[in-house]
């Protein structure tokens, strides 16, 4: 219970800050934004089959421009502070539920858009809002981890686009194919196991990441 | 003599010098390489040309025996043989006018033994085609292929495709489980690391992974000129060799991490964390992704990585020793490459 207290506290400094300094959100929304208005300028007509690698890549780029300043926002004696008040696990979960969240609204207000700008190919709703929960928790996961890692170096947004990756590949294949399912693209009687494995990648990195947390964290 | 400490890495010498002479000098089993035509139809008489490797039709002379046979196990013999040289051969078979499967067209296997060579099977050698309906009943003098010879030789198996590129089995597939392994170990010293915060474990972790990617590198190399021969190109867009280079990539990226931290003690703690992350990602992404979708490789589709009939007893002799030896060797590799990066680290100490 006590656990659960301090991460919704966190997590409410958390939307606090977010909503306190708006400029870094309202700068992720405009690049969502533009993103999607130079996509339909030079694409005119978008093909599914495009349209479902188009969306995980906006998203892909979305995510790391948003969560690279995860760790980097609070410096100095506040991290100290932090440090000597709260457990790490608390720390990263609440960051991570945050950037899910983020990344759900982020991903929801992307879709919103090709369907405003053009049109929606999505057969399966259900499916596809579930996929955009477990790839965001995944993101969110991955990249919140490697924020931290790099927050200490100087040049931390390409070195994070390095890091990740590589490593977000096995994530964005197996949604990738998901959602070619839920746009009917392919007709795939796996489909419970590849939401299977997903889940299990998802878990097996949050559960990684929140054993190495407290070992970064302590500075 | 050898000092104690040091015998494992002259064993892993001995073993990767034992398996570059066996596994290039052991000769391959004779085996049929083609037939000349490869269709036929039920009644008549056929006359095939077989082209073997390094088989001996001349010398074998009477000791020559050749069947056709149905997947059923029912079998006609040659009418007649005549070897044209050690390589080639003509065989006659008088087709039966009713085939015994149901099919319109039926494959059937080519069995060749004689006392040189031991028994050569060509697997859906020819096609058969069931020209009419139902003639009148015949004699069909079926046999069942029996008393093979073996000619006591010890050879690695003829597979059609492969040929003498089976001999990469020694080299292409330890490497990567000498690569697994020294990356195994990269990521038990980064544990030990965050447990301890000793500063050799960190540098052992770093050679570890060096040697690790020179492993992958060459697993690499020694694919693509695998799959040139028997594929037909160097990179066929193959799941598991999409997936082998991005374990690549992620690895290069722990080396452009470690050379973005000043504060060494820093650095290792960051990188000890990747490095144990990125293992962890490296578990979906070699052996589960790629048995989702198809694959040229063996074993995908669920299938393990590597079927127990795709390796003879005499392949395992090589085979074995090979990934001991091949993982031994990367050891020593990275013990000298710590050692290195151990001296490297105290010049620096002491400008």
């Amino acid at each position: 219970m006590k656990d659960l207290h301090f991460i919704l506290l966190l997590l409410r400094k958390e939307f606090l800050l977010e909503f306190r300094t708006r400029s870094a959100i309202s700068g992720i929304f405009l690049y969502v934004i533009s993103t999607l208005f130079v996509v339909y300028e030079t694409f005119v007509k978008i093909q599914p089959n495009v349209w479902n690698t188009l969306f995980w890549i906006i998203l892909l780029f979305v995510a790391v421009n948003a969560m690279v300043k995860s760790f980097v926002q609070e410096k100095g004696n506040r991290v100290l502070y932090y440090y000597s008040l709260l457990n790490p696990s608390h720390v990263l979960i609440a960051k991570i539920v945050y950037n899910t969240l983020l990344l759900l609204v982020l991903s929801l207000l992307i879709w919103g858009l090709f369907i405003f700008f053009g049109d929606n190919p999505v057969k399966d709703m259900g499916l596809f809002l579930l996929i955009l929960f477990l790839g965001s928790f995944g993101f969110s996961v991955t990249f919140t981890f490697l924020a931290s890692l790099v927050a200490a170096s100087n040049q931390s947004s390409t070195l994070l686009a390095v890091l990740s990756f590589p490593l977000i590949i096995p994530i964005i294949l197996m949604l990738v194919k998901i959602s070619a399912h839920a746009l009917r693209l392919i007709q795939d009687t796996a489909v419970s196991g590849d939401l299977a494995i997903l889940v299990a990648i998802d878990l097996l990195l949050c559960g990684v990441a929140l054993l190495l947390f407290p070992f970064i964290w302590r500075d | 003599m050898i000092e104690k400490g040091k015998i494992w890495k002259f064993s892993g010498v001995i073993l990767i010098v034992y398996v570059i002479i066996a596994g290039l000098l052991i000769p391959l089993k004779p085996g049929i390489e083609s037939v000349e035509p490869s269709y036929g139809n039920a009644g008549e008489t056929l006359k095939i040309q077989v082209t073997g490797y390094n088989t001996h039709f001349k010398e074998a002379g009477n000791s020559l025996r050749a069947w056709l046979k149905w997947d059923n196990g029912k079998a006609i013999a040659a009418t007649e043989m005549v070897a044209l040289d050690e390589r080639r051969m003509n065989l006659t078979f008088s087709i039966p006018n009713n085939l015994p499967e149901n099919t319109e067209v039926q494959a059937v296997t080519l069995l060749i033994d004689s006392e040189t060579d031991g028994t050569s099977v060509l697997p859906s050698a020819i096609f058969l085609t069931q020209t009419e309906e139902v003639i009148a009943a015949e004699e069909v003098p079926w046999v069942k292929p029996a008393n093979f010879s073996n000619n006591g030789m010890i050879t690695f198996p003829f597979r059609n495709i492969l040929g003498e590129t089976i001999r990469n089995t020694y080299f292409h597939v330890p490497l990567w489980f000498g690569m697994m392994f020294l990356f195994l170990f990269a990521v038990i010293h980064s544990i030990k690391y965050l447990r301890k915060g000793d500063a050799e474990s960190d540098l052992k972790a770093e050679a570890y992974t060096q040697t690790g990617i020179i492993y992958g590198l060459l697993g690499l190399i020694t694919g693509a000129l695998w799959a040139k021969n028997t594929w037909g190109a160097y990179w066929s867009w193959d799941i598991k060799q999409n997936m082998t280079v991005v374990a690549l990539l992620i690895y290069a990226a722990y080396f452009i991490l470690r050379a973005s931290f000043e504060d060494p003690e820093k650095r290792a703690r960051v990188c000890a964390a990747y490095g144990i992350f990125a293992f962890s990602t490296l578990i979906p992404l070699l052996y589960v992704i790629p048995r989702l979708t198809d694959s040229l490789h063996p074993g995908s589709g669920g299938n393990p990585a590597f079927g127990s009939q795709d390796l003879d007893n005499t392949m395992r002799m090589v085979f074995y020793p090979a990934v001991i030896g091949f993982t031994l060797f990367g050891f020593w590799l990275s013990s000298l490459q710590f050692r290195y990066l151990r001296l490297q680290k105290l010049r620096e100490d002491l400008d």
